[in-house]
This record gives C-alpha cells, sequence and structure tokens, in this order.
C-alpha cells in the first residue's frame, strides 16, 4: 500500500478574518495585520468578552448560486467559496488553462476526485438557528432541519464540482484541517484518488464564544501568542482548502505547484478533554517528521498551534524544546492565529496554506501583539515582523479537544 | 509486503441485545428491538416508537467514576469498547498504547449536548452557562472520552458521514494499519437516541407512522413508507493479522477489501439543486456512487461478483433508497443477484444512522461464524421494483465465505466494505 506517489499542492482557497482569496489572506499575514473585531453575528452584551475574528465582507452571492445559499448553513458556504477558489486557483476546471484536468463529468466517469473536509462544530448554526425558534415558539423549517449533518459540507460541494472520488468529514475539533488534509494525502498516496480537494472550515458560533469564556480562556481584546501577558485565544471563523494533487498529474497538466506533502502525523494525548499534554505533541511531531523521513535539523519552520492561552502556549514550547533539543533557539515557530483568531476546524487548513506560501516564498509569518517575552516560552516567535529566512520543510502543528493531535509536513517542491 | 487487517473483538449495545451473543441470538430468531420511547416525551409528535436500549446502565460497564459529565453516546461508545476489549482479550500497555488507535463513526452523537448547552446560554444566560459541559460539545468527544478512558495514544479520529460513518470509519482503521500507524485500532461507530434528532427525522417525515400510521419498518416490502429510527454502539477491534497471530487472539473475519464513493447526482433532482426542501424522499440518486463504491471494494479484495455469498443491505424502508440498493446490486451482480440472499438488519435493530453500519459489520460477523444468513422481518408484500432474494421473515443456514456491507446517504456518499471467513 505505501508507494513512491508524491503529492503536492497545487491549489490554495482561503476565507478568513483577514482575507478573501490566498493573495489578500498572505499580504496580511506578512503585513502583521489582525483579523479580531468587535463581534456582530450575535449579541454579546451578556458575554465576558466581545471580540473575535469573524469573516468580514464575505458575500455568499459572490461564489454560490443564489438559491442554493439558504440551503447551506455558514460553515458550508464558507467551505464552499473558499472550494471554489482552490479549485480555480489549481485550473482544474478553466476551459482557458493549457491543460487542466477535467473534473469528472456525468455518467460513467471516474471517481478520481474526492473531497476531505475538517470541521469543529460543522453545523453548530443550523442547531443554534433551531434554538432561536424553539425558545420563540417558531416553526422549524425543513430548509433549516436538512443543514444540521456535518457532512452537508462536502457534499453540497462535491454535487456542484461533480466530484464523484471519496467523501470524508472529518470532525476531529480545532486538528480537524489537518485530518482531513492527511488523510487527502493517504488516498491519493495509495491511489485511490488523484486529487483531493481538503481543508476545514468552521463558521462564528455563539456555542464556542460561551464555552471558551466559561472556560475562562478567551482574550478580551487581542491575541498574544507566547507573551509573557497573554490573556487567552479569540473566537473566529474561516475555511481553508488546498488542492492536493498527485505529482505526475500535477506536472503532466502543467499545473502551479506551491508546495509538497511529504507526511503528518497523529497521536492522542488520552489525558484530558481540554488540558494539552507535552507527551501527545511531542509524540505527534516525532511521527510526522518520520513519516516524511526527515530530522529535526531538516525543519526550517513551526507554524504553531499557539491560540494564546497560557496553557497551550507553554505546552507546545516545552513539547518543541523537548524534540528539537538545543535547536529548539534557533527555530522559527510563529502563530498566525495572532492575527486570524481561532477559526477552529479551519485553523490547521489555514496554516497549511501558510506553510505553502511560506515554503513557496521563503518568508515567515510573524507573531503579532508581542511585547513581553515569557521565560516558559523562549522560542523564537518571530515577533511583529514576518523574516524573509529559507524555508525547506515546515511543520504545521495542531491540537484539539479530546487531545486529538495532528502535524502536518509541508515541503518546498523540487523536481 | 502488504498487511491484512483482522477483526479480534466485538463490543456492541443495541436495541435487541448488548453484547454480540444476544445480539446474534435475537437477529437469528428475527426479533425487533422496537418500542415506546422513554429517553423524552415524544406526546406532542406523530410517533412514538424507536429503537431505543431500554436496559443500558452504564455503571454495569463502566464503573461510577467519572461517568457524571459523559452523556448518553459517550457512555454508549465507552460501554461498547469495554465490551471489545475483553473479547479481544488485548491488554492495552505503556508500551503498545502508541501503536492502538480509535476510529469513530458518529454524525449526531453530540447533538443534544450540543443544544442542550446552547439552550442553557439562551435560557439562564451566558455567563451562567455550565463550563463543564462545553466538552462534550465537540463532536469528537465520545470518541476522544474512549482514548482517556482506556489511554489509548496512537491517533484518535471521528468521522461523520451520516448513514456510511461507520463503515467509513472501519475503512480508515484499515488503513492505518495497512500503513503501518497502527497495529490495533479500536473501530466502530455511534449514534444516541435523544429528542433533537427524533425531532429533524420526525419533521423531515422520514420516520414511518408520521402520518398517524401504525410505525412499520419492512425494507424493500411493498408498504414501506419510512424509517424506525434507533440508537447504538458497536466498537470492533481491527488489528494487524501477523500482530493477531503473535499474541495468539481469536480471528473473527478479515476485511478484503473496501471503497467510497460519492453520487453526485443529486443536483438534478434534489432540493440542492431545485431550491427548497421536500423531504428525504426527494432525492432521487441514480446509484452511480454506490455502484462505484461496490466495484472499488470487490477490486480492493480481489474478488468477483460470484463470490459474493451474502449482501448486507443499507435498506431502511425508505421508497428510494431500497430500491435504488436493489437496482444497483442488479448492475453489479447480473444474473447472479438473484442468487445472493441480501437482507437488512435494520428491519430488526432499525435506522441507527452512523452506527448502522457497525452494526451490520457485527451482524455479518455472526453470519458467517454460525452459517446462518440473517432475514429481514416484516416482509408480507412483494414490490415488482424490489425483486431480489431478501431473505423473508426467516434466518436460513448457508456457508458463507464473503459478505458485501453496504451503507448509502441520502447526501450522496456512499460505502462497501467486504468481510471475509478468515482462513476461507
Amino acid at each position: 500500500m505505501l508507494n513512491n506517489h508524491r503529492v503536492v499542492i497545487t491549489g490554495l482557497g482561503v476565507i478568513s478574518s483577514i482575507g478573501i482569496g490566498w493573495e489578500e489572506f498572505w499580504d496580511n499575514l506578512l503585513k502583521g495585520k489582525s483579523g479580531i473585531s468587535p463581534v456582530t453575528s450575535f449579541d454579546t452584551t451578556n458575554h465576558i468578552t466581545h471580540n473575535g475574528g469573524e469573516v468580514k465582507n464575505f458575500k455568499p452571492e459572490e461564489f454560490i448560486p443564489e438559491e442554493k445559499i439558504k440551503l447551506l448553513n455558514r460553515s458550508s458556504q464558507l467551505a464552499f467559496a473558499a472550494a471554489k477558489l482552490a479549485i480555480e486557483d489549481a485550473y482544474l476546471s478553466q476551459e482557458n488553462y493549457p491543460s487542466p484536468l477535467p473534473l469528472p463529468q456525468g455518467e460513467g466517469a471516474r471517481g478520481r476526485v474526492g473531497i476531505c473536509i475538517g470541521t469543529t462544530t460543522g453545523s453548530i448554526q443550523a442547531i443554534e438557528h433551531i434554538n432561536d425558534r424553539i425558545i420563540s415558539n417558531k416553526e422549524i423549517g425543513k430548509e433549516l432541519i436538512s443543514q444540521l449533518p456535518p457532512h452537508t459540507t462536502p457534499s453540497t460541494i462535491a454535487r456542484e464540482f461533480d466530484l464523484n472520488g471519496p467523501n470524508f468529514m472529518f470532525s476531529t475539533a480545532c486538528a480537524a484541517g489537518n485530518y482531513a488534509i492527511g488523510y487527502g494525502f493517504d488516498l491519493i498516496r495509495s491511489k485511490r484518488a488523484d486529487v483531493i480537494i481538503a481543508g476545514g472550515s468552521d463558521p462564528f458560533s455563539r456555542i464556542s464564544f460561551t464555552g471558551f469564556n466559561q472556560f475562562s480562556v478567551s482574550a478580551p481584546e487581542k491575541c498574544q501568542p507566547f507573551d509573557k501577558n497573554r490573556k487567552g485565544m479569540m473566537v473566529a471563523e474561516g475555511a481553508g482548502i488546498l488542492v492536493l494533487e498527485l505529482l505526475e498529474i500535477a506536472i503532466r497538466r502543467n499545473a502551479p505547484i506551491y508546495a509538497e506533502i511529504s507526511g503528518y502525523g497523529l497521536s492522542c494525548d488520552a489525558e484530558h478533554m481540554t488540558q494539552p499534554s507535552v507527551d501527545g505533541i511531542s509524540e505527534c511531531m516525532i511521527k510526522a517528521m518520520r513519516e516524511a523521513k526527515i530530522e529535526t535539523e531538516d525543519v526550517d519552520y513551526i507554524c504553531a498551534h499557539g491560540t494564546g492561552t497560557t496553557s497551550n502556549d507553554k505546552t507546545e514550547c516545552a513539547a518543541i524544546k523537548e524534540v528539537f533539543g538545543p535547536l529548539y533557539k534557533k527555530m522559527p515557530v510563529s502563530s498566525i492565529k495572532s492575527m486570524l483568531g481561532h477559526p477552529m476546524g479551519a485553523a490547521s487548513a489555514l496554516e497549511a496554506i501558510a506553510c505553502a506560501l511560506a515554503v513557496k516564498n521563503d518568508i515567515i509569518p510573524p507573531t503579532i501583539n508581542y511585547e513581553t517575552p515569557d521565560p516558559e516560552c523562549d522560542i523564537d516567535c518571530v515577533p511583529n515582523k514576518s523574516r524573509q529566512h529559507p524555508v525547506n520543510i515546515a511543520l504545521n502543528n495542531s491540537y484539539a479537544f479530546g487531545g486529538n493531535n495532528a502535524c502536518l509536513v509541508v515541503k518546498k517542491f523540487i523536481e | 509486503m502488504n498487511r491484512n487487517v483482522v477483526i479480534t473483538g466485538i463490543g456492541i449495545l443495541s436495541s435487541i441485545g448488548i453484547g454480540k451473543e444476544n445480539f446474534w441470538d435475537v437477529l437469528f430468531k428475527g426479533k425487533t428491538g422496537f418500542k415506546e420511547i422513554t429517553l423524552f416525551d415524544t406526546s406532542a409528535l406523530n410517533v412514538h416508537i424507536a429503537g431505543e436500549i431500554s436496559d443500558f446502565d452504564p455503571v454495569a460497564f463502566l464503573g461510577k467514576k467519572g461517568l457524571r459529565t459523559l452523556d448518553r453516546s459517550t457512555r454508549l461508545i465507552n460501554s461498547a469498547a469495554k465490551l471489545a476489549i475483553e473479547d479481544a482479550n488485548l491488554q492495552i500497555t505503556e508500551e503498545n498504547a502508541h501503536l492502538t488507535g480509535v476510529s469513530i463513526g458518529t454524525t449526531f452523537g453530540s447533538l443534544h449536548s450540543i443544544s442542550q448547552f446552547d439552550r442553557e446560554g439562551l435560557i439562564e444566560g451566558p455567563k451562567y452557562v455550565n463550563p463543564s459541559h462545553f466538552p462534550n460539545t465537540v463532536i469528537n468527544s465520545p470518541a476522544s472520552q474512549v482514548s482517556i478512558r482506556f489511554t489509548i495514544k496512537g491517533f484518535n479520529t471521528t468521522i461523520s458521514t451520516g448513514f456510511c460513518a461507520s463503515l467509513d470509519a472501519v475503512s480508515y482503521a484499515a488503513d492505518f494499519i495497512k500503513l503501518n500507524r497502527a497495529d490495533v485500532v479500536l473501530a466502530g461507530g455511534v449514534e444516541e437516541l435523544c429528542e433533537e434528532t427524533f425531532l429533524g427525522f420526525h419533521n423531515l417525515g422520514c420516520l414511518s407512522g408520521f402520518d398517524g400510521s401504525e410505525p412499520l419498518c419492512c425494507p424493500f416490502d411493498a408498504r414501506r413508507n419510512g424509517v424506525i429510527l434507533s440508537e447504538g454502539a458497536a466498537v470492533l477491534i481491527l488489528e494487524d493479522e501477523e500482530h493477531a497471530l503473535r499474541r495468539g487472539a481469536s480471528i473473527m473475519a478479515k476485511i478484503s477489501g473496501y471503497g467510497n464513493s460519492f453520487d453526485p447526482s443529486p443536483p438534478f433532482n434534489s432540493p440542492l439543486g431545485k431550491g427548497g426542501y421536500r423531504g428525504v424522499e426527494e432525492f432521487i440518486v441514480d446509484g452511480k456512487g454506490l455502484r462505484n463504491a461496490i466495484t472499488l471494494a470487490l477490486q480492493d479484495a480481489s474478488l468477483h461478483p460470484e463470490n459474493i455469498d451474502y449482501i448486507s443491505a443499507s435498506a431502511n424502508s425508505t421508497k428510494v433508497l431500497d430500491r435504488m440498493e436493489t437496482n444497483v446490486i442488479k448492475e453489479v451482480f447480473g444474473n447472479h443477484a438473484y442468487n445472493i440472499p441480501v437482507s437488512s438488519i435494520k428491519s430488526m435493530v432499525g435506522e441507527s444512522f452512523s452506527a448502522s453500519g457497525a452494526l451490520a459489520i457485527v451482524a455479518a460477523i455472526g453470519a458467517m461464524q454460525r452459517g446462518i444468513v440473517l432475514p429481514t422481518v416484516n416482509y408480507t408484500e412483494k414490490d415488482p421494483e424490489c425483486d431480489l432474494d431478501y431473505v423473508p421473515n426467516t434466518a436460513r443456514q448457508k456457508h458463507i465465505n464473503n459478505v458485501l456491507i453496504i451503507s448509502s446517504d441520502p447526501y450522496g456518499n456512499n460505502a462497501a466494505i467486504i468481510l471475509g471467513k478468515h482462513d476461507a
């Protein structure tokens, strides 16, 4: 089953609090722009905090056929839009491109294009809308109920783009994007698909906002990963979608290649539902590097999970120290959540996109809002300013409730 | 060197029985698990019957410690995991914990917990919500609690693909064993019966008895008019064959092949194509995805259609699915389709949604071990469009080497798994 098939990233689609489309996203990442603003999705008067990373200026009608918009929950809308951008970016269907990979069309088409999506809360806004209607004694329409299953997201996208291949929805909380990308990589390597549309999406959720506030881990104003005075994470939303493709097909059709995926690792803390563990995180990075056949000195950049909570950042830094030993002080480790906030299941997918762009361009995005060093987080967090730095290999860390950890290895593409 | 994946343990809780032997006994007798719902109030609804696990005592499986904050799905899947680990005589130690994983299919397993958490915030105010309930609002919480309780550290994955979720979770688990990422995986699925899921199926008009008639679960029968919802949890111990042989485990079956394929055909006739939702029955699926999934599974198993001795169907007593499945079996198997017994255990256990595939795998193992084909019960009126051998009402003796298990979801997902007798 294991073989030498290589998997490359040939398209990127971004819907985020700092930009729509990868170009705007990347530009703002390098500028160190924050996407945090007062929450408008719902009234936060009775909540403890009031800021979040909402996607601004998202007009679903620019991406989705109008009659379908009202049938899709927000998570599906965000993912749909990001998938459309990624598919276009990869020239998977454009007729004007020299040699596009025709998406499967109609009867008898080979199911070589599939989809893997990850989410934390999936259809949670549908649940919230249903509760609003129950509380106010209003009727619950069938359109709303039909949005409840989380797999409406991959199935809607697969239907729109006529994707016959494998179709998966991973509900592995805040590491879900990496799970989906990882399994997409597996499906292509094992020759069960040529192309996988992979990534993650999550809507801005009242439930998540309430929960993290009640957990006392939400920052009131800004997200400051690795800073001594960090006050917590920032709930956000978004979608990040990548087109993963078998290298030989990407080359044959002359597709744009951003980077290569060379492995990933999963682990489970098996300790606590919400407290991260040094052992679990370390193991996950080690497994990813082992699968990618690389050593610690080959890694040039770590895109941190870096939520900005006291416990996450401290634990992640301890794990990086443990795995990288004396190398850790030289290793650039940044958290783009300082800018995006934490878009849950979309986080690691958006971070994988940042990794792909970092290895392509040899630039590392910063950790913004960094003011005061924390002796427990004495890593090089690329404070406040992006940095020109050769990046051949990036690790993309992600951890989740349940102790579900995933680490992806993104590598510069060299033929 | 390719690794083979075998099944060495089973844990199951269903509306017709807890534990594999009880479950099999009732299936072979053709008894159903449908009864009045006691978990929530149905007085305002048209349907009051479901496949509830009425005699479930989590303390008997898990003890009292650590149980308080776990929701019903989590208690069910942890109990199933405990039964499976015992059945496989598996010792999870500090040494092997890192090569052991968990892969669970569930879609609405946390729906009740999520809804209740939100409602508490709406009624009491967000500052008065109990934070200890927040971890239950992630869909991976049932699976994660299995890892925590049994110290399983290799990986932990939750897949939410509706009706296909537990077959998808099992094929994902098999992949992880083949890719050398794990030697052993606890794979399966869970769905709890809760008012939110029930209300959803009810209000979409998917439940039999929605029109005020007596609820009836009769897959392939001409009278079929909707599902009877149920709950369940099943965990299978998947294991690398060499690993199982080395530790002297008793091998119950092997996983010979699997396929997964999406059916994008709904856009032309479905709610999402035309705007406006008119009920699941409106999904006109031509079966292309299911056909692909079965074909891929046969290829993966290097088997021909005539090697399949029994088909465990996804049919859940809805007009469209049962007919589509029948048509697809005829297309893939040709004339041989009429020689293969095809039955749906959902006629007895009901529609347990994301748990259904795992329940079907457990049933299929029993069928292979005992050499008995399971019946489709409540079968009395023939539908001219469904004319295969559905093993009506009574179990039948037959030597079974290879079983095909299929799941098809109205949103377009399809999964197929082929189980074989070990050393058959």
